[in-house]
């Protein structure tokens, strides 16, 4: 048993020292680095509580912790509820149903600077498709990701990502949904149970574990914005206004840009701090409406 | 028991090997390492009265030969045998992010160029060798132009020298003068002219008098230095955004662009860009910086242009804005290192190197001779004096200073608001004002 202990610690030695090296240092030392003033050139320099103050009290942060807040709540529930939608309907014994599960499915696969390009021209303002079916059916052009109005940039670049996103959680919600014992259905159907009846009271209650999980997969991408902002806005040092950041560009300007790695550290614990006691928050409200049994 | 202990020892001796390998290799850095001199000349002196040693010169190549000749990169290798060169290059956007992380892991290479602005951040971080003294020992300032100096601190420390000039000229679309019958610009044209020209030559919706652009080298900052403002003051520490001249440069491109008689961002978007849109007439006139050139004569070899200089100020004077990148050599590289290094820039600044810079037509060189050369080469646009002679003329950099990076950042959010024309110019000047004069107070 002693001599199977040290062949064991001997084999996962590799990957012991792969999670000190690669993960473990890593996250201790940006934790240390968000006390501390560095360049990445010169030897950091501690600064006590100096980063998270200026994060704390500066406007930019609060401001990406709106938007991006805002972003979530549009995202979240848009892309679950759509997804649910989707998945269901693609459960059903329907023609071409693996042709449409692909079609769904295909924007997940696409590269994101193929997919930005392809909205960043959806969005041009003179020459957009968008602005042109709005103008074609009476209506005013809209200024999309480039509205003065922030509300209309994040919901723009949140509709763009529901595109992006949907048919990943379309194929976990899909997954749940196949696990529907179908006599389940069958005896309901007999009791007279209409679609609607099944999908709420059937369906639903047996894939809420595959919905929270969709949910929160979706908050913690949503916090996490980044490319999809950076694929539509084209480049940081181009100049995004300050109205239309998230906390991941400021963290990526300061820390790449800039060489401000104790502010963008400090950023950057602060955001995994307020994603925990969302997620926390989330899993607290988790038993009242996920069934696991 | 016996044969645990065989494998444990076993499994000592590989990382003992293992470290030792580590150290000597170390110590073999270190011998041939810096030789203990602050000066930079000294071990360079002493290194020509010895036998040339092998050494070997990591050379960091951003663009790679799309940036850099490489007719001068194998010149140096084969005149300089005891040099082996290893070219580290990447893609230009690459090269510059990768190469913070090689200075944080201390394997930068040895030389490599960059944006001038840049350059003076990694000078004031230490990242960068001071070379004003192996310029006083081993070059004639007076066979350069100014320009040899852009990376030049008030206290007289020279972080690095050109790899090349990039000013800018105003290119004129010849066909589309013609057409409008309107007379082509000359070097006397002001700011106004350009204004009165652009909105004769403007069809609306279909034509604009003139690129209206928002970034700094070809926009805003023309703007204001032609109103007599300026991003900061002499001494690179006051911001001058609440300044009237500045905010007048500024209202002035932005009432073109507004009022339609410059493009906006969405025309020249859908357009394929400002190159595009000028060379394929639906806009007369563009600030064009030198190294467009190369692009424009390889996409548009049928186009009908040509530039003259940029137009004068309201004060009868010309400032013509000019781009520099420059190489700096790596201040933590083995004395032998920078000293391969710097013979690397001797030969870059030497006059025949600087007459294939001068002929690559991607960037102008420094060296006066070589810039004579530019009058017979014969690419478009023919007038290269319009560069050359503006640089002499007026040639002013961006008002870059250590925090150039950060600060230009500032303006560029606002002044993005203010072409979308969701910021009115004097409350987006006073933005600015406040903003950049933070990030200054706190670089200081």
């Amino acid at each position: 048993m002693h001599k199977q202990g040290f062949w064991g610690y001997i084999f996962t030695l590799p990957f012991l020292i792969n999670i000190v090296v690669f993960i473990a240092f890593p996250v201790g030392f940006s934790a240390y680095i968000s006390f501390a003033r560095w360049d990445l050139f010169n030897s950091p320099e501690w600064v006590g509580l100096q980063n998270w103050i200026r994060v704390v009290e500066g406007r930019e942060f609060w401001i990406g912790m709106r938007n991006v807040g805002v972003f979530a709540l549009i995202f979240v529930p848009a892309q679950t509820l759509l997804a649910f939608g989707v998945a269901f309907l693609l459960n059903q014994a329907i023609r071409g149903k693996a042709m449409w599960r692909l079609f769904y499915f295909l924007p997940v696969i696409t590269p994101w600077l193929a997919g930005g390009v392809v909205w960043y021209w959806m969005f041009n303002y003179r020459y957009g498709v968008l602005n042109w079916l709005l103008s074609s059916a009476g209506l005013t052009s809209i200024r999309w990701v480039d509205s003065p109005h922030w509300l209309v940039v994040v919901a723009s670049i949140a509709m763009v990502n529901v595109w992006k996103g949907m048919g990943q959680s379309m194929i976990i919600l899909l997954a749940g949904m196949q696990n529907v014992p179908k006599e389940v259905l069958e005896s309901s159907q007999i009791d007279g149970a209409t679609g609607w009846k099944q999908l709420t009271k059937i369906v639903f209650p047996i894939v809420t574990p595959m919905v929270f999980l969709v949910m929160i997969l979706s908050t913690i991408a949503a916090f996490h914005a980044f490319d999809v902002f950076l694929a539509l806005f084209g480049s940081i040092s181009a100049g995004i206004p300050e109205r239309n950041v998230v906390p991941n560009l400021i963290i990526y300007r300061d820390a790449f840009l800039l060489f401000k790695m104790g502010p963008a550290s400090a950023a950057a614990w602060l955001l995994f701090v307020i994603i925990l006691v969302i997620t926390l928050f989330q899993k607290y409200f988790e038993k009242r409406w996920v069934h696991y049994d | 028991m016996k044969r645990r202990f065989n494998v444990v020892s076993l499994l000592l001796l590989a990382i003992l090997v293992l470290l030792s390998a580590c150290s000597s290799s170390k110590n073999e850095e270190a011998s041939s390492g810096p030789s203990g001199s602050n000066q930079p000349g000294s071990s360079s002196a002493e290194a020509s009265q010895k036998p040339a040693k092998q050494v070997t010169l990591k050379l960091g190549l951003p663009g790679s030969y799309d940036v850099t000749s490489k007719e001068i990169v194998d010149g140096f290798i084969q005149t300089h045998p005891n040099i082996k060169v290893e070219i580290q290059e990447a893609p230009w956007g690459d090269f510059t992010s990768k190469i913070s992380t090689q200075i944080a892991g201390n394997t930068a290479p040895d030389i490599w160029l960059q944006e001038n602005a840049a350059i003076l951040g990694y000078g004031k971080r230490g990242v960068a060798e001071d070379l004003s003294q192996y310029i006083e020992r081993d070059l004639n300032a007076g066979d350069y132009i100014d320009a040899l100096f852009a990376a030049k601190t008030p206290e007289g420390q020279v972080w690095g020298v050109p790899h090349g000039i990039n000013p800018i000229a105003l290119a004129y679309n010849e066909d589309v003068f013609k057409q409008a019958g309107v007379a082509l610009p000359t070097d006397d044209w002001t700011y106004q002219d350009l204004i009165d020209n652009a909105k004769q030559l403007t069809v609306k919706d279909q034509r604009y008098g003139f690129v209206g652009s928002s970034s700094i080298t070809t926009g805003w900052f023309p703007w204001i230095k032609q109103a007599g403002g300026s991003a900061l003051d002499e001494s690179l520490t006051k911001a001058n955004f609440d300044d009237s001249a500045t905010i007048n440069g500024l209202s002035q491109l932005i009432a073109g662009i507004q009022d339609g008689y410059f493009t906006d961002a969405d025309f020249v978007k859908a357009n394929g860009g400002e190159m595009d849109t000028f060379a394929t007439g639906k806009a007369a006139l563009m600030f064009f910086q030198y190294s467009q050139q190369v692009a424009m004569s390889d996409k548009f070899p049928n186009a009908n242009w040509n530039v003259v200089k940029i137009p004068k100020s309201v004060d009868g004077k010309r400032y013509v804005p000019m781009v520099t990148n420059s190489w700096l050599i790596y201040s933590k590289a083995s004395q032998d290192a920078k000293d391969a290094a710097w013979e690397f820039l001797k030969y870059y600044l030497s006059e025949a190197s600087q007459a294939i810079v001068a002929k690559s037509g991607s960037t102008l060189p420094v060296r006066k001779t070589a810039l004579d050369l530019l009058q017979d080469v014969k690419t478009k646009p023919l007038n290269k004096a319009a560069f050359t002679d503006g640089i002499a003329e007026g040639g002013v950099t961006l008002d870059e200073n250590a925090s150039w990076s950060e600060w230009r950042l500032k303006v560029q959010q606002v002044v993005n608001e203010m072409v979308a024309g969701n910021v009115k110019v004097e409350e987006g000047a006073k933005q600015i004002q406040t903003e950049v004069q933070k990030v200054l107070d706190d670089n200081a």
